[in-house]
């Protein structure tokens, strides 16, 4: 495959998994289960032998959840039930639920009503992770999990199976952070939009098939590599999710470039690799706890507010965007002090609210390019 | 208006808050340090270790009661917390930034303690309110359970209780009381007794007390807690509790139906929801909210008890759980009928009702309705919209 046909395979993957997980499940002969983004160990599904399903929302007929939950729950877990009731997660046999919030704390026993499956977990992070004690509970819970997969297969995980696993999914983040390291050097021949919508796509395609597809993407494009404008502003974009993707194309049409994120979505989701020479589980668990900080993580210090600057420090950006997924509440927590940090800091930073289905792009699209005529851009419309 | 007879308990009640936040208030002056902590916190070590122990949520609900939670919040939405978070949570940063202080200025901690047992609102709060006021903040993570508080929770939470003790040792300096803590458990224990045998007395038909009461009375359970003063409030109530079984004097004046309600009240609206309930003849005798305070401990095994008591409190159990406490209790105290508050401030329990609501209906045969609005923020109540919500429900309660 060329470049074009990888990228246009991962779009038609992201844009509508259905058909091509429906594949995948019979080639395979192998069940699904699916998790909400984006803390939950999918080393541990892939190991049980199971196909690991990220479930990322949706943006039609939200209004089939609101039966179910309140219209001020957050758009990304409403959008992600309603896809459920309108039977495009049919193919799923199990659900993970990660709990980040009070909304992914209660939606578990709704979906349990509204649409029952065979498997349905919660995984119970621990909400502070400095002490002894997050760590030592991090272990059993992670050992809690491991059991009730391996109960829903009938068989234990060998531990050599998790260890090959672990292996994969590192090999798979490796790769795409070299995507990730590629667009913010080369926009112009991996643009922001491909970037995201590989990593989206990632979350549904089987592991083995994807790391071919990114390895035979990566030398395509490294031999094709071409240095970036030098006037493209570099940019931060942070969040709980990013969503829609359409602002990406805005701010690519202002002259700006991605060069780091924190999203679920995003560089959060393959930002760091569970270590090869530990005990697997441990591996998995320490993973977790040193992963990139997020408003629902560690709820004690807001360490995410210097990550960022730092970040952006480092990356030598010109500006940051806080996409705001409305109703998401730990992220609106810390929004004050997230861009008190950055402008102390010297960033220039602005918030745009967001959410999945129904933002006004019109007027993202406006926002954004007054942000980046004011950061020095040029626009090409 | 339907006007309840007052309690005479309510004197001491308002003599024992106004010490209460006089203390608050002396405490800093007598260097003793202002620990605040949230309702569902293991507030027996926070005694025990000699600090004063402060609720913000109490805060909150008085911001509420007295209709400026608005004002209060749009200080804090002018910093970028939307109106979406939780009413108590917009009142007390709103208060922190506010120059104007209509319910009294928010007590400055001098650390902070959350228990998340209720909520993913309250340790947010408390991070940031920790960082205005640059004090340091412990919390207390109470992971989900399921029916039975299961081993791996058990563990985690009582490694973290020594956590906690081992913090307050080392910011006092002093080694913790244990002595004083099995004290200060008996003191606890026994005011959550006295507190909920005044609940049961809602059960009577008719009953000489009901949620709205309760609501009123709660004051002293969730920041007395702990110590004497408690104990003998609410001894005081249940005693001219009696006093008003013999006399024959009931909560409303012509009790037809016992309604379960759920959670919170609406601070700013309790008398009109008071009296539009006696109007429909409707006497709300329980709710889970008021029955919160129902810890018991084995003064042995302190610890584990403490464990049982926070880490299991209902509200940290799934939602089927929920679904049987509030079954359970409709049994309990004889429901005819179910109103459940969808209340957009509060998640945890909220979000989950409309499907509990068919569940309880077909599981118990009882009419029920879910009502939208938000505990503490005018803003989002619209008096039609609740009676175009409620009055159904009340037309089929008197056919049913
Ligand atoms: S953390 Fe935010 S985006 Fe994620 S489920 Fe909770 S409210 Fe929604
Ligand atoms: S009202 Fe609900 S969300 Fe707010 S502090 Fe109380 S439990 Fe938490």
């Amino acid at each position: 495959m060329n470049k074009a046909e990888i990228i246009g395979y991962a779009q038609r993957v992201a844009e509508e998994p259905g058909p091509y997980v429906q594949q995948w499940k019979e080639e395979k002969n192998v069940k699904m289960i699916g998790f909400l983004l984006t803390d939950v160990p999918e080393e541990l599904i892939h190991a049980a032998g199971f196909l690991p399903y990220g479930i990322t929302g949706g943006h039609s007929r939200l209004s089939l959840a609101d039966v179910h939950l309140q219209t001020w729950a957050c758009s990304f877990v409403r959008s992600s039930l309603a896809l459920a009731l309108d039977g495009k997660l049919d193919f799923l046999d199990g659900l993970i639920i990660p709990q980040t919030c009070d909304t992914t704390r209660m939606v578990l026993g709704i979906w349990q009503h509204a649409s029952p499956l065979p498997f349905l977990q919660n995984f119970r992070m621990p909400r502070q992770v400095e002490r002894p004690s997050a760590r030592h509970f991090l272990i059993g819970e992670m050992a809690r999990l491991k059991a009730s997969l391996e109960d829903f297969s009938g068989s234990e995980i060998p531990e050599e199976k998790l260890r090959e696993s672990i292996k994969l999914y590192n090999r798979n983040r490796i790769l795409l952070r070299r995507l990730y390291a590629f667009h913010a050097k080369c926009p112009g021949v991996l643009n922001a939009k491909e970037l995201y919508t590989l990593i989206r796509a990632s979350m549904f395609i089987p592991r083995e098939k994807l790391n071919k597809l990114l390895s035979s993407l990566l030398k395509i494009i490294e031999k094709g590599m071409q240095p970036a404008a030098e006037d493209r502003i570099r940019l931060i974009i942070s969040g709980t999710l990013l969503e829609p993707l359409d602002i990406l194309d805005y701010l690519e049409e202002g002259g700006a470039v991605v060069v780091g994120d924190d999203f679920k979505n995003g560089l959060r989701y393959i930002n760091d690799d569970a270590d090869e020479n530990s005990m697997p589980l441990e591996a998995l668990v320490d993973r977790q706890l040193k992963r990139m900080p997020f408003a629902a993580y560690d709820t004690v210090r807001n360490k995410r507010r210097f990550f960022l600057a730092k970040m952006a420090q480092e990356k030598e950006a010109d500006g940051v965007i806080l996409l705001h997924l409305k109703y998401c509440e730990p992220e609106n927590f810390d929004y004050y002090d997230n861009i008190k940090t950055l402008r102390e800091a010297g960033l220039p930073a602005m918030r745009i609210e967001t959410e999945f289905g129904t933002t006004s792009l019109g007027q993202m699209r406006t926002r954004v390019q007054a942000f980046l005529e004011m950061l020095g851009g040029e626009f090409y419309d | 208006m339907i006007k309840p007879k007052p309690f005479k308990a309510v004197g001491l009640m308002k003599e024992l808050m106004d010490k209460y936040y006089l203390e608050g208030e002396m405490s800093q002056k007598k260097g003793i340090p202002v620990a605040w902590v949230t309702a569902v916190f293991p507030v027996e070590i926070i005694y025990a270790a000699g600090l004063f122990p402060y609720y913000p949520e109490n805060f909150g609900a008085i911001a509420g009661a007295r209709k400026v939670a608005d004002k209060l919040s749009m200080v804090a939405e002018a910093k970028g917390y939307t109106h979406d978070l939780c009413g108590y949570a917009r009142c007390g940063i709103g208060d922190a930034y506010a120059d104007e202080h209509p319910v009294g200025k928010i007590i400055k901690p001098d650390l902070l303690f959350c228990c998340n047992t209720q909520c993913g609102s309250l340790p947010k709060w408390f991070e940031v309110a920790g960082r205005f006021y640059d004090a340091p903040f412990f919390l207390l993570d109470a992971p989900q359970i399921d029916d039975e508080i299961d081993e791996l929770c058990e563990r985690y939470f009582t490694l973290q209780l020594k956590e906690l003790i081992s913090f307050l040792e080392e910011f006092t300096g002093r080694p913790f009381d244990y002595d004083r803590l099995k004290e200060v458990l008996r003191l606890s224990g026994e005011a959550c007794r006295l507190w909920n045998e005044v609940l049961d007395s809602a059960a009577l038909s008719p009953a000489p007390f009901n949620y709205f009461d309760a609501c009123i009375h709660m004051a002293p359970i969730v920041t007395w807690r702990g110590t004497e003063e408690a104990v003998t409030y609410y001894r005081v109530l249940k005693e001219e509790i009696n006093e008003r079984i013999k006399e024959g004097i009931s909560a409303i004046p012509d009790e037809h139906y016992k309604i379960y309600f759920d959670h919170i009240p609406l601070w700013p609206k309790l008398r009109w929801f008071s009296s539009y309930f006696a109007q429909h003849k409707a006497l709300v005798a329980v709710s889970q909210y008021t029955h919160s305070w129902a810890y018991s401990f084995d003064l042995n095994r302190p610890i584990e008890s403490l464990v049982e008591n926070y880490a299991g409190e209902y509200v940290n159990h799934c939602f089927d759980y929920r679904v049987q406490l509030k079954i359970d209790f409709m049994k309990k105290y004889g429901c005819d009928g179910f109103v459940l508050f969808s209340n957009r401030s509060c998640k945890p329990n909220a979000l989950g009702l409309y499907d509990k609501r068919k569940i309880i209906s077909e599981a118990t045969g009882l009419p029920g309705v879910v009502f939208e609005a938000d505990m503490s923020d005018l803003r989002f109540f619209s008096e039609s919209q609740v009676r175009a919500e409620l009055d159904p429900f009340f037309e089929q309660l008197s056919f049913g």
